[in-house]
């Protein structure tokens, strides 16, 4: 009964409502005359467009127009700045760099993947923000944070904020983060976490001790690479609380060459490392079987194995003698004499191979092949790869740089020779 | 057929099927509301469109009732592109086909007629003209100079010298994009 009580005003309050529709619209018109009176002006405010509209026509535009048609009025300014959000973005495969080279100013620089310069400004404080800048394009290859205060709490905020129209696949700090919190930075990595792949501390100064830890770097999500190899003004033994659950997010990384380089990570423990070993055992181990006898077509680079290197840098629970004791069983362990160190210390490290699966993994100490992976900051003229993986496949990469200029390669700060500054024996 | 009224005094009425007419969502949805009803007999009057414009629409949606309705694009992501905001960003792919070419108002003294036609098209969510219209208007202000544009859409400089100065500071980086 009361079911149909219901069903009954469900009913009634339906008719209701149609019938109010239907004088609605029937009100307006009498003998098929309208009435009611228009508002002012209506007829020509139809010589404009209205926003709607106006937003559709901005979308087929090319990005550097959209931002000049800010000039046309206010309210196209702020019909602009009000759908931007929402604007296809124009994607840039390339990088994008920020430096401070004075308090208060931040230069930005966006190249294209040639390392054609495609923009460049620098941003004070009462000038343009980064927002307005990031409001039309997309960066999705490499971001870098150089020289100066370059990441700090008020541009990495501005960046978060601009989520959309970041995504960087691999993110370089090589600057000062003297005024960089672990909040913000962690608010930054949750950001890029869709794309990001590497991430790189390569000579970062002044990183405090509480701004990394397993939190931080986890924020990232699943990485393929990751440096933590801060320039330690602070102390010379640096101690982030970095351990085996950083470690292990990795074991997952399916690219092609993955590299886990950390210095002075007290939480990483020889189990760990032993735990690592297994995890990859059990993916490269267990696929390599699976596709025995499948053909070898699928191997890139023949000659070279796909390298999975772990280095572990005054990182305290890791020597060569405890990882050797952990899984000695595992690894096969390979000396050589040390080139680059005036010390004539032989370089241990322990290794396993998959054939199958043209797999290696690597286990250094206190090694300064590390130097290969770092990131060159981006400058006109190198190309994104050439940033990226200049020094790591150096050989075959300058044969398709023929055309490139030499003499600018030879400036970027890589080389171990050339750059007093940087020489590794100093710092570590 | 359902019959359409203009909003001039006194109104133009036109009679199109109900096929082409609800190739408008605003109309389709008030049809699907009023259902029962026999909306035949009951002009739908439009309060945002004159006779000029709705014979054009008219026009429009005759020519293009039997339009396979538009397919739900396939999404088609890579594995690691986040889900929320694709719709939004894709830059939409809009070619204006060779009748609507020659159908739209494009000459430079009908303009206004051009943007009356996109406004009943935003009015009545006729999404396909809506696109093709603002496609052809993006054509034309594409290349073009401030000024042009501002005088192209009737739009009038509010701008202060000093506002606008600054202005051309702030978005001189954009050159090179």
């Amino acid at each position: 009964m009361a079911a149909l009580k219901a069903e009954n005003a469900r009913l009634q309050a339906e008719n209701d409502r149609l019938r109010r529709v239907l004088t609605d619209v029937c009100g307006q018109i009498v003998c098929g005359q309208l009435t009611g009176k228009l508002p002012d002006k209506f007829l020509e405010q139809f010589n404009q467009l209205p926003d709607r509209p106006l937003e559709h026509v901005l979308r087929f535009l090319p990005a550097h127009q959209v931002v000049q048609m800010r000039h046309v009025s206010h309210k196209f300014d702020s019909l602009i700045k009000k759908c931007s959000k929402t604007m296809p973005k124009k994607e840039r495969n390339g990088s994008i760099a920020f430096k401070s080279y004075n308090t208060g100013e931040l230069s930005v620089e966006l190249f294209d993947h040639c390392g054609r310069r495609i923009t460049e400004t620098t941003l004070t404080g009462n000038k343009v923000a980064l927002s307005e800048l990031l409001r039309f394009i997309r960066i999705v290859g490499l971001m870098y944070f150089g020289e100066g205060l370059s990441a700090t709490n008020k541009v990495l905020d501005q960046l978060s904020k601009a989520w959309l129209t970041i995504r960087p696949e691999m993110v370089v700090f090589a600057g000062d983060f003297s005024r960089t919190s672990r909040d913000t930075l962690r608010a930054f990595l949750v950001k890029v976490e869709p794309s990001i792949r590497r991430l790189h501390f390569q000579y970062a100064s002044n990183m405090a001790v509480s701004i990394l830890s397993d939190d931080v770097i986890g924020a990232a999500g699943r990485l393929d690479s990751l440096i933590v190899m801060p320039v330690p003004w602070y102390s010379r033994r640096p101690a982030y609380n970095i351990g085996d659950d950083t470690l292990l997010a990795m074991a997952d990384a399916d690219h092609e060459s993955s590299y886990f380089l950390v210095k002075g990570c007290s939480g990483i423990t020889p189990g760990g490392i032993r735990a690592f070993v297994q995890m990859w055992m059990k993916k490269w181990m267990k696929r390599g079987k699976s596709k025995a006898g499948a053909n070898s077509t699928g191997y890139r680079y023949r000659y070279e194995w796909d390298r999975c290197e772990l280095t572990f840098y005054q990182c305290a629970n890791v020597t060569p003698a405890a990882v050797e004791e952990a899984c000695g069983d595992l690894l096969k362990k390979e000396t050589t004499a040390s080139v680059s160190s005036k010390e004539m210390n032989d370089q241990v490290l322990y290794f396993i191979e998959c054939n199958s699966t043209n797999r290696r993994l690597e286990i250094r100490f206190n090694s300064e092949s590390f130097r290969s992976h770092f990131v060159t900051e981006p400058r006109r003229g190198i190309a994104l790869d050439r940033l990226i993986y200049g020094r790591l496949f150096d050989d075959r990469v300058e044969s398709e740089m023929e055309d490139e200029d030499e003499e600018e390669d030879d400036g970027d700060g890589f080389d171990v020779d050339s750059n007093d500054d940087y020489d590794p024996m100093n710092y570590f | 057929m359902i019959q359409l009224c203009s909003n001039d005094d006194p109104p133009v009425s036109f009679t199109v099927p109900r096929k082409a007419v609800e190739l408008s969502k605003t109309i389709k949805t008030m049809l699907e509301d009023l259902e029962g009803f026999d909306m035949e007999q009951t002009p739908i009057p439009l309060p945002n469109v004159d006779a000029p414009t709705l014979e054009l629409i008219v026009k429009w949606v005759e020519q293009h009732q039997d339009d396979p309705p538009p397919v739900e694009k396939p999404r088609v992501e890579d594995d690691d592109s986040d889900d929320s905001d694709a719709d939004d960003d894709q830059e939409p792919e809009v070619v204006i086909p060779e009748w609507d070419k020659k159908f739209l108002p494009t000459d430079d003294e009908q303009k206004n007629q051009l943007f009356k036609l996109l406004n009943a098209a935003n009015y009545l969510e006729i999404k396909p003209l809506l696109d093709i219209g603002c496609k052809y208007v993006a054509d034309k202000i594409s290349g073009q100079t401030v000024e042009w544009v501002r005088d192209y859409l009737n739009m009038e400089n509010d701008y202060t010298p000093e506002e606008e100065a600054k202005l051309k500071e702030e978005i001189a980086w954009a050159e090179g994009l």
